[in-house]
């Protein structure tokens, strides 16, 4: 029960950081009645799932240090899961998503294991073919759609069961409950043994060996502890979009996206990803809109973004978060 | 029964055989020193002990338990802690996060470990530095530091790469200290590689003398001074002090 | 004869893919940094020479130095504005800078030219074929494969036999004796860029005479540098080659076992997925690929 004590225990973050969270946390309970229309509500959900995803992958990219382009076959397995025995056995969502947590777990251990063996450079571009080589299977596989993908069956009434609304509060609040409780998660996970192992072994391998720690396996839990989180944002999906196929839910690109929520809000701090979604996914969209309003202007969006990624990497690789720390040393 | 038994200990580089049959016994409670001109195949010694190399054949045997070619995390869990010579400065984690992570060794529990951590860093008198980060201390201070986290993990034999390596006079004067207090208070049993002398002769009950991958001479360290195959090999050596 | 054929055509393919890993690995063994963007040099190498053929009415072979020329000035700039900045910073960063290259490459191609597709029409050996006893080969193919192995030879030489070339390979062996003896690292570093962005760009100019060119090319182009660079081991340019020639052969001969046993499963849908999946089964078991050193 400790570990539910130390979930809780925020007591060693700064003033201005509680606070702010504070604040945060009563402006998302009445968000959905402040009258925003549907497309931000959306983008506040993106914003929200995003950041589960950067928080997940910041557990095995951020504090380990392991940084790996391959969480979308992670939100695929999740999606799919939840999708298909939906649309095949009516299972409902409670159901299926557990168990689609469960696959994404199994499938992490045994694509972990021969991962970690490698490192660095090489570990990352492995990660990627790891995620391309199940994208193309799914694309090519006709038993689970194709490339065609899945619909899943619209019920008109609102569904607790199965985790269907017509209106997008109801989604709003199951993001944002989603979203909290990683975030006790996390709290806890950056305290836990795990957590200080992870880190020894991101910042000396050679000395976090010599003190007893299995540096691959401890990578491999930080691993799979993310794919779980990916994997349940990626059930999110399914109920949300009623529509995922291959390239929707398990591109490179999304990949890409949620590491990068992680990296430009700060690797391997508590905020970092949530930093890094709130800044992106708004981003994303807004400019997404404005421009692909404006003909002529496709791509300028990512063009700003990998603008973005560039001057982080090459100045402050620490992220927002790190710039944030820095003033605070002064 | 020995504490550590290393027999016909052989690592082959393939060119060069770092360890050409290397044997020794160390007692529990000992303080054991290990030196030897470089590229006597000290490093590689020490390495294959902690599991760093797996040795080309021969046996390392500790607390009647065979660990040979047991990899570094599983000698540590045995009982065996290491310090570097050279320590890779981390900027992420505070000097007491850092020992915690060796105290983890032995706990699950985070509360533990940080009581455990905080209490090693009073030991060795760090308790000013517990919020530092790495980067911001002196070299001294890094290698207590190191010392400290290996202690954290509970190990019944220490073994230090170099730990006076970087320490002017009055540093190694107050890390010899250190290491008695170690060996009394904490009951650890120390192996030391060192070339700093002042550091070794003092404290060593034995000295083992490794040249060329091979061990020329053994006993105690007033007996090793005045050995002429030791004189020998170090004889050239820009640092053969106290001999 | 099929099995030959696709094993000629094989070939082929292989020898371009050497000369687009060749740049990939040559970087890496300088600095230890994975060009992410090394698909998007090949990309705008292949839309160099496509423009520059159709508007100035030249032949695309003769073109090729200007895919060559931008090339070399894409790896120059790369290195000198952003690479450079990025090796003072941690593994993360360096992997974020190039793979932030990337994308900005990408879609200002897209930007600029739109998602169409485009392939080179017109040209002296455009569309014509060679008969070699029962086989076909297509001359755009195989000149391209011939000056690939021109451009691969140059490099070679380039490394090998010249001042310079010694330079370089001093500097990717040991960077801070390289330095005590007055070769600049800075410098060594843009030329290793250099070489690397103008052998891809050629590349480039010569697979735009058989394949379509879109913004997005270069992420399959750069999935299979990466499969050859790692089979052949990061930093060898004779792993490059061999491992280049063997993707080529892996890619053709997979639809080939489709075509024989009858199975769906090998189909040519399949022929990169095969390739991405070598590498990551190579890296694991060898790690030093075929060639390379264990780092």
């Amino acid at each position: 029960m400790e570990k539910i004590r130390d979930a809780f225990d925020f007591r060693d973050f700064s003033k201005p950081e509680k606070v702010g969270f504070a604040i945060f946390t009563l402006f998302l309970l009445v968000f959905p009645w402040l009258g925003a229309g549907s497309f931000v509500k959306a983008v506040a959900i993106q914003f929200l799932l995003f950041s589960l995803f950067g928080m997940g992958w910041n557990t095995i990219g951020g504090y380990g240090g392991q940084v790996e382009l391959g969480k979308a076959q992670y939100v695929g397995i999740g999606a799919y899961t939840v999708a298909l025995m939906m649309v095949w056995w009516k299972i409902p969502f409670w159901a299926s998503m557990p168990i689609g947590v469960l696959i994404a777990i199994g499938y992490s251990f045994i694509i972990g294991y021969p991962l970690f063996r490698l490192k660095g450079h090489y570990f990352a571009i492995a990660t990627i073919c790891t995620s391309l080589v199940l994208q193309d299977i799914f694309i090519n596989w006709k038993l689970v759609g194709a490339a065609k993908g899945i619909e899943l069956p619209i019920h008109d009434h609102p569904d607790f069961l199965y985790m269907q609304f017509k209106s997008d509060t109801y989604y709003f609040y199951f993001i944002m409950a989603l979203f909290y409780v990683a975030i006790f998660y996390m709290n806890w996970f950056r305290k836990s043994k795990l957590g200080y192992q992870l880190r020894m072994i991101k910042e000396d391998e050679e000395a976090a060996e010599s003190l007893g720690i299995d540096a691959r396996w401890c990578k491999i839990k930080a691993y799979s502890i993310a794919s779980a989180f990916v994997a349940v944002g990626g059930g999110f999906l399914a109920v949300y979009n009623l529509y995922i196929d291959p390239y929707s839910v398990m591109d490179l690109d999304l990949s890409i996206k949620i590491a990068l929520m992680s990296m430009l809000g700060g690797a391997g701090s508590m905020w970092g990803p949530i930093i890094g979604s709130a800044f992106l996914v708004p981003l994303d969209r807004f400019l997404g809109s404005w421009l692909g309003a404006q003909k002529g202007l496709i791509g300028v969006d990512f063009m700003i973004y990998a603008a973005l990624i560039m001057i982080v990497s090459a100045y402050q690789p620490r992220g927002i978060w790190g710039i944030i720390e820095q003033f605070r040393k002064k | 029964m020995a504490f550590l038994e290393v027999t016909d200990l052989v690592k082959d580089f393939g060119g060069v055989v770092a360890n050409n049959h290397i044997s020794f016994q160390i007692d529990q409670g000992e303080i054991i020193g290990l030196i030897g001109p470089n590229g006597a195949g000290k490093t590689t010694l020490f390495n294959c002990i902690v599991g760093y190399h797996k040795p080309d054949s021969g046996e390392v045997i500790f607390k009647g338990k065979e660990i040979t070619g047991f990899k570094p995390f599983m000698t540590n869990q045995e009982g065996i802690g290491r310090t570097f010579q050279i320590m890779k400065v981390t900027t992420g984690m505070t000097v007491l996060e850092n020992v915690m992570v060796g105290a983890f060794c032995r706990t699950d529990d985070s509360h533990l470990a940080k009581v455990e951590a905080a209490a090693i860093l009073g030991f060795l008198g760090l308790d000013s530095v517990k919020s530092y980060h790495l980067n911001e201390l002196p070299i001294a201070s890094q290698k207590k530091i190191g010392l400290a986290r290996a202690i954290a993990t509970q190990p019944k034999l220490l073994m230090l790469d170099e730990v006076a390596s970087g320490l002017n006079p009055k540093e190694t004067e107050e890390m010899v200290d250190l290491l008695k207090k170690i060996h009394q208070e904490k009951k650890i049993t120390l192996f030391l590689i060192e070339h700093v002398m002042e550091v070794v002769m003092p404290i060593s009950q034995r000295v083992i003398v490794l040249d060329g991958g091979e061990k020329i001479a053994e006993g105690l360290p007033r007996e090793i001074v005045k050995n002429e195959r030791v004189i020998k090999a170090y004889l050239g050596e820009k640092y053969a002090k106290g001999i | 004869m099929i099995v030959l054929d696709s094993l000629l055509q094989g070939i082929l393919m292989g020898l371009l893919f050497a000369l687009v890993a060749l740049g990939l690995t040559i970087i890496f063994g300088m600095m230890d940094i994975v060009n992410f963007a090394h698909g998007e040099f090949l990309m705008i190498g292949m839309y160099t020479t496509y423009w520059t053929s159709l508007l100035l009415h030249i032949d695309p072979l003769i073109t090729l130095p200007a895919s060559a020329i931008v090339g070399m000035l894409l790896g120059l700039a790369s290195y000198y504005c952003l690479v450079k900045y990025l090796l003072r910073g941690p593994m993360i960063a360096q992997l974020f800078g190039t793979f932030g290259l990337m994308l900005f490459l990408r879609y200002l191609a897209q930007f600029l030219f739109g998602i169409d597709y485009r392939i080179i029409q017109k040209g002296l050996l455009v569309g014509k074929t060679l008969s070699l006893g029962p086989f076909r080969l297509d001359w755009t193919k195989l000149s391209a494969a011939i000056l690939s192995l021109i451009a691969f030879l140059f490099v070679y030489y380039l490394l090998h036999r010249t001042k310079l070339g010694k330079a370089l390979r001093a500097t990717a062996l040991n960077k801070e004796a390289a330095n005590y003896m007055g070769i600049k690292t800075d410098q060594m570093n843009a030329l290793a860029w250099m070489i690397g962005g103008g052998t891809v760009g050629i590349a480039g100019g010569l697979i735009v005479n058989f394949w379509y060119v879109y913004p997005t090319v270069g992420l399959l182009f750069v999935m299979i540098a990466f499969a050859s660079v790692a089979m052949g081991g990061f930093g060898s340019i004779k792993g490059a080659f061999f491992a280049g020639i063997l993707v080529g052969m892996i890619e053709m001969l997979f639809p080939m076992v489709g075509h024989l046993t009858g199975w769906d499963f090998f189909g040519p849908h399949f022929k990169f997925t095969v390739v991405y999946f070598a590498y990551f089964v190579i890296v694991v078991l060898r790690p030093q690929g075929l060639f390379g050193w264990k780092k």
